[in-house]
């Protein structure tokens, strides 16, 4: 397929991912703000910016309102869902012929929706309502791409670019929290360690996930294991290593690239090291850089998939 | 006579850039009075010359470098045997012009008799035409000579005054300029009265006895007239010369828009700077040991990466039929 | 059945003739044959009915995605191009005379192109003023000598016909070019085929739908010789074109990849894409995209959309381009005027299909009559398509009248002006009722060195507002489907031809 339409198809899907997992935080970070002292309120919403890698931009208040705001309709910031379904759509609008209509439909619809929307409706009215809204569009989406869309070399693209994503944003969301679960292992948790895990699952839908397999008894380094290194819940950075790995393989299949190995190489050692990896040990450690390291390696694979199916140099391409 | 010619073009560009295409207009012309007895034209990086000859009957020599690079340097060597061209009449008869009009009518002369991109029609050169009487009242050849001295007496040779692209006004307006701005003034003067012109790009052999004004390390052009009875005759304006057995003649075309020495695109956002060094010999002389480089200000775009966003970029994609 | 004063059923009671051939009726008002049975149908097809299979029709077309996109202020929202319920039909003989004056029209022009690039014998002829070709914006230089593969210039043509009054088809336009549409052409065919079903069957309508096959032989025919599988692409400015549909649509017809610029890169003078499994050669190139933008290097160096050094690669012979570059100076709207001339001089024969009378306001006595009579024609820019920049003299006002006046005096070569010509009128689905309105045909004729295709039919463009004679898309114009019908004489065996519908 043509480079410039697995790219699309690789960004597409990495936006949708982001746009999700922000409305997800920002929705339960709302939903927590209600039922807590406002004198917190701060330091939440420093670490939802955390949580959504926003670190550099400091908005000038840090208050509901103004965040809401800015992670829903500012165009210019990064990690918006306005910002992120826009380029979504415009990714699906290149490749718009090459994918079935429903797709384009839905991320057309979801897209005017955020757009048409104001923060008045969203702040007056349930801003959960609208925030759950973007996320079932979302959900229906890769819905619609795995039932209708040919599971070829594009489809894996697609995949590939989901799980990068969902991977990276789970790690960041275990960075912003990971110094509260580190002190906490040592003490014994009181109401308020324990409110603020939940919204942490929450903040990754995993706390029905978790409860299923921990029961209801949360622990840091439970949660920590469960969100980093379990293989079988979907929005577990194991799991996303998984499936990106997966997805790589059958690209490489697909196009019959020998040097694919390279990403596929990277792909696979981040696996094995979250596969072999022990909690005790990486909280014996030092969980953030364990994390950096993920981060790290996610990069890695994203620059090496795009420099071999994407932008690899011409000079290369013709001496093999 | 028999010349060596070394003619190197180096690029320098500010940032690196990949996937560059250029053409080169070097290959010297052979035909009657020129033979171009051996050509190489190479490149660092290295890469493929491929050539063509293109609708002005021209050599053109065509390459690409894709991989990144932040240096281009095209060398081009040339032997040439020139032979000088057989003697002028002092004048002609003033009927000539009436055999002119009756050549020009049955030949396809249209593109080197009308106005081109650089030798477009303005009211400075309305007035020049003036101050020069340029009509038919002299005879075509003594009209030409009359051009040809008139541009030399009434400009200054100024190298690095105007771009090799600048139109024809700059340089009417300063009354200085360089080989390509005297060309491009004495083809519209040309044209106006009917007498088929073009313009032609190459070298000259300098000798200190001649004083010629173009600079010697660098590329020359000229423009050739259809006279009847003779065929193409060449005018050097910058330095007041019939062409002859010094000139070693290029490419001709329209102007200097058909005839770059150069042109080329890349990919990247990078500034490109060009500098050129020219060395015209006698065979038997050894090769120079040192060459003498100029900057060439602009030659018009080694294009960049296009900006997806623009108005520009809008239009383009909307034409349709 | 009340009849009213025209002596028509109510249905038809807003019908009125004007000067305009009508496609229907005689001018005593009396189904033409070959509408008879349409026109029984529309008697018994009540104003509901006919309502609800037009939303029907509408909705088909917003279904299958054949919609632009419109941006800027309703960002995001869908349009489709307006369709007309009512097939336009046309007879056997009549489609006889028009394939055999196109084939007869391309093949002359594709002459002319030759020769015009190689030794311009025509013009040292002095049939075609040299000056109208150097003039000519559309006119390439650089393709001066060039060796275009099997000398075809024009693969894909479509020419405007208007019907005049006295019922002959005449041509308005020539598009050599980037002609657009034809996908239009394609779909209104699926569409009216679900909305009258047994009207459809019953008239014996000649297939189309093998045109995406012809084109893609059409291309594959300027392959080089001997390859077995050459890489045949469609190049498109982009999804942001308003034509993207189309080049999308042609592509998945004819299973072709659809590319833009940025896909396609140069080495060697060979022409690659760019795919995730490396680099591919590409050898023919279905463009869609005008001269001027092809090539940065050669041609507009500000140009965005094209493949620097194409135009080398194309020179060497690595890869063909259809159409060939510089085909637009034959379809200048100057050169129209002389495009019968230019049949006689490669042919030896008389046009088939007549022009409409053109003034040149380059020539100083036509221009003279045609500042003279501004408020009674129709004046074009030559080299513009799309209806845009025209002046309807009878609907102009004055003031319009006056602009043009000025911009015909400073430039005089760039347009051309011609009566203005009653399009012929077809009866056309209005709110539940039938009214005429004006129409043309841009039939797509495709052309190689073996054969020349033209699909039966073609786009037939309907001017939707009452009495308006624009007919471009751009300008509020729609389209209907077009019915060529099989030869009479073979309807009573024609069942077997039939059948393929059923």
């Amino acid at each position: 397929m043509l480079s410039r339409v697995a790219d699309s198809l690789y960004w597409m899907s990495r936006y949708l991912e982001r746009a999700e997992h922000t409305a997800q935080v920002l929705d339960v970070n709302l939903q927590r703000m209600l039922e807590q002292a406002p004198r917190h309120a701060a330091r939440r919403w420093e670490r939802v910016m955390k949580t959504l890698r926003l670190v550099k931009t400091k908005p000038e208040k840090l208050d509901a309102f103004t965040l809401t705001s800015e992670l829903t309709f500012n165009p210019s910031t990064r990690e918006s869902i306005l910002a992120c379904m826009a380029a979504a759509r415009e990714n699906a609008r290149q490749v718009r012929e090459q994918i079935p209509s429903e797709m384009w439909e839905k991320i057309n619809k979801l897209y005017l929706r955020v757009k048409s929307a104001t923060m008045e409706d969203v702040w007056r009215g349930e801003s959960h309502e609208f925030l759950s809204g973007v996320r079932e569009g979302i959900h229906l989406f890769h819905g619609i791409t795995d039932g209708l869309m040919n599971h070829n070399e594009g489809w894996h693209f697609i995949q590939v670019g989901r799980f990068i994503e969902r991977a990276q944003s789970t790690a960041a969301l275990l960075g912003a929290y990971g110094p509260d679960l580190v002190n906490a292992a040592d003490r014994i948790a009181d109401v308020r360690d324990y409110f603020e895990w939940v919204g942490m699952l929450r903040s990754c839908m995993a706390f029905e996930a978790y409860c299923k397999v921990y029961t209801a008894d949360l622990r840091p380094e439970r949660i920590t294991e469960f969100l980093l290194l379990n293989a079988e819940f979907p929005r577990s950075v194991h799991f996303s290593a998984i499936m990106v790995q997966s997805a790589l393989n059958a690209i490489a299949e697909f196009t019959g690239t020998k040097k694919a190995s390279r990403a596929n190489r990277l792909a696979g050692r981040l696996r094995s090291m979250l596969g072999f990896s022990q909690i005790d040990e990486i909280l014996g450690e030092d969980l953030n850089t364990y994390l950096d390291d993920i981060q790290h390696h996610c990069a890695q694979i994203h620059v090496a998939t795009h420099q071999i199916y994407i932008s690899y140099p011409i000079e290369s391409a013709l001496a093999s | 006579m028999h010349y060596t010619i070394r003619h190197i073009t180096r690029f320098h560009y500010t940032h690196p850039v990949s996937e560059s295409l250029t053409e080169a207009r070097m290959q010297p012309i052979t035909d009657a009075n020129q033979r171009c007895l051996n050509f190489e034209l190479s490149t660092s990086p290295e890469a493929r010359i491929m050539s063509y000859r293109d609708h002005l009957g021209n050599i053109v020599h065509n390459f690409d470098i894709p991989g990144h690079h932040s240096k281009l340097t095209i060398t081009a060597k040339a032997l040439v045997d020139v032979q000088d061209p057989a003697p002028l009449p002092d004048s002609l008869p003033i009927s000539a012009w009436k055999e002119l009009d009756s050549i020009v009518s049955r030949d396809d002369f249209y593109e080197i008799l009308v106005p081109s991109p650089f030798t477009q029609a303005t009211p400075l050169l309305a007035e020049f035409t003036r101050e020069l009487a340029v009509g038919r009242d002299d005879d075509p050849l003594t009209l030409l000579h009359r051009i040809n001295s008139g541009i030399f007496q009434r400009f200054d040779y100024a190298p690095q005054t105007t771009r090799v692209d600048s139109p024809i006004d700059d340089a009417l307006r300063a009354r200085k300029g360089v080989c390509q701005d005297f060309s491009h003034i004495m083809i519209a003067l040309v044209r106006q009265v009917g007498i088929p012109c073009r313009y032609v790009s190459g070298y000259l052999f300098h000798r200190t006895e001649d004083h010629d004004r173009s600079a010697a390390d660098s590329s020359h052009a000229w423009v050739e007239a259809l006279l009847p009875g003779i065929g193409w005759v060449g005018f050097d304006p910058t330095n007041n010369l019939v062409a002859g057995g010094r000139h070693i003649r290029v490419a001709v075309g329209c102007d200097y828009a058909d005839v770059p020495p150069t042109r080329g695109v890349f990919k990247g956002q990078a500034k490109s700077e060009l500098s050129v060094a020219v060395s015209v010999l006698p065979s038997t002389e050894p090769a120079p040991t040192q060459m003498n480089y100029s900057p060439i200000l602009s030659i018009g775009s080694h294009g960049a990466e296009p900006d997806w966003a623009s108005e520009e970029f809008a239009q383009q994609i909307q034409q349709q039929q | 059945m009340t009849l009213p004063a025209t002596g028509l059923p109510e249905r038809f009671a807003a019908y009125e003739l004007g000067a305009a051939y009508d496609e229907m009726f005689t001018p005593e008002m009396r189904p033409r044959a070959h509408y008879q049975t349409l026109y029984e149908s529309l008697l018994e097809l009540p104003p509901e009915e006919m309502r609800r299979r037009q939303e029907a029709a509408d909705l088909s077309f917003l279904n299958q995605g054949i919609t632009f996109t419109v941006y800027g202020r309703d960002e995001g929202t869908e349009r489709i191009f307006p369709f007309d319920l009512l097939p336009r039909i046309i007879t056997h003989a009549e489609w006889d005379t028009v394939e055999r004056g196109l084939t007869q029209r391309i093949t002359a022009l594709n002459l002319f192109l030759k020769d015009l690039y190689h030794h311009g014998k025509i013009l040292s002829d002095g049939v075609v003023p040299r000056e109208l070709i150097y003039t000519c914006k559309h006119f390439r230089r650089d393709m001066r000598g060039l060796q275009v593969r099997r000398d075809i210039y024009v693969s894909v043509a479509g020419i405007d016909l208007i019907r005049t009054p006295d019922g002959s088809f005449a041509v308005l336009e020539d598009n050599l070019r980037v002609p657009s549409g034809v996908s239009y052409m394609l779909v209104n065919r699926q569409v009216i085929m679900r909305v009258f079903p047994h009207l459809f069957r019953n008239y014996g309508v000649r297939p189309i739908d093998h045109y995406s096959q012809a084109l893609l032989a059409t291309l594959r025919a300027l392959a080089p010789d001997n390859h077995p599988d050459p890489n045949i692409v469609v190049l498109t400015p982009g999804v942001y074109n308003s034509a993207y549909f189309e080049h999308a649509f042609l592509a998945r017809q004819m299973g072709l990849e659809l590319v833009e610029g940025r896909d396609l890169l140069l080495h060697d003078n060979v022409v690659y894409m760019r795919t995730t499994a490396g680099l591919k050669r590409v050898d023919v190139i279905y463009r869609r995209i005008d001269d001027d933008f092809v090539d940065p290097l050669a041609f507009r160096p500000d140009s965005m959309l094209g493949v620097a050094g194409l135009f080398n690669a194309y020179r060497a012979g690595n890869v063909a381009l259809a159409n060939a570059i510089g085909t637009g100076v034959a379809d200048d709207k100057a050169m129209y005027a002389y495009v019968p001339k230019i049949i006689k001089y490669y042919l030896g024969e008389d046009a088939i299909l007549q022009n409409v009378d053109t003034y040149l306001c380059g020539d100083d006595s036509q221009r003279a009559y045609v500042l003279a009579n501004l408020d009674k024609m129709v004046v074009k820019p030559v080299g513009e398509s799309g209806g845009y920049g025209m002046l309807i003299g009878p609907h102009s006002t004055r003031k319009q009248q006056e602009e043009f006046r000025h911009l015909i005096s400073a430039t005089p070569r760039n347009y051309i002006a011609q009566p203005t010509v009653q399009l012929s009128c077809a009866p056309c689905s209005v709110d539940g009722s039938v009214e005429p309105r004006h129409i043309d045909l841009r039939p797509y004729v495709l052309h190689s060195a073996e054969r020349t295709t033209i699909v039966p039919g073609g786009l037939t463009r309907v001017a939707l507002t009452k009495g308006s004679l624009v007919v471009n898309s751009s300008q509020g114009g729609g389209s209907k489907d077009t019915w060529v019908l099989f030869d009479p004489r073979d309807r009573i065996d024609g069942e077997t031809s039939r059948r393929s519908f059923l």
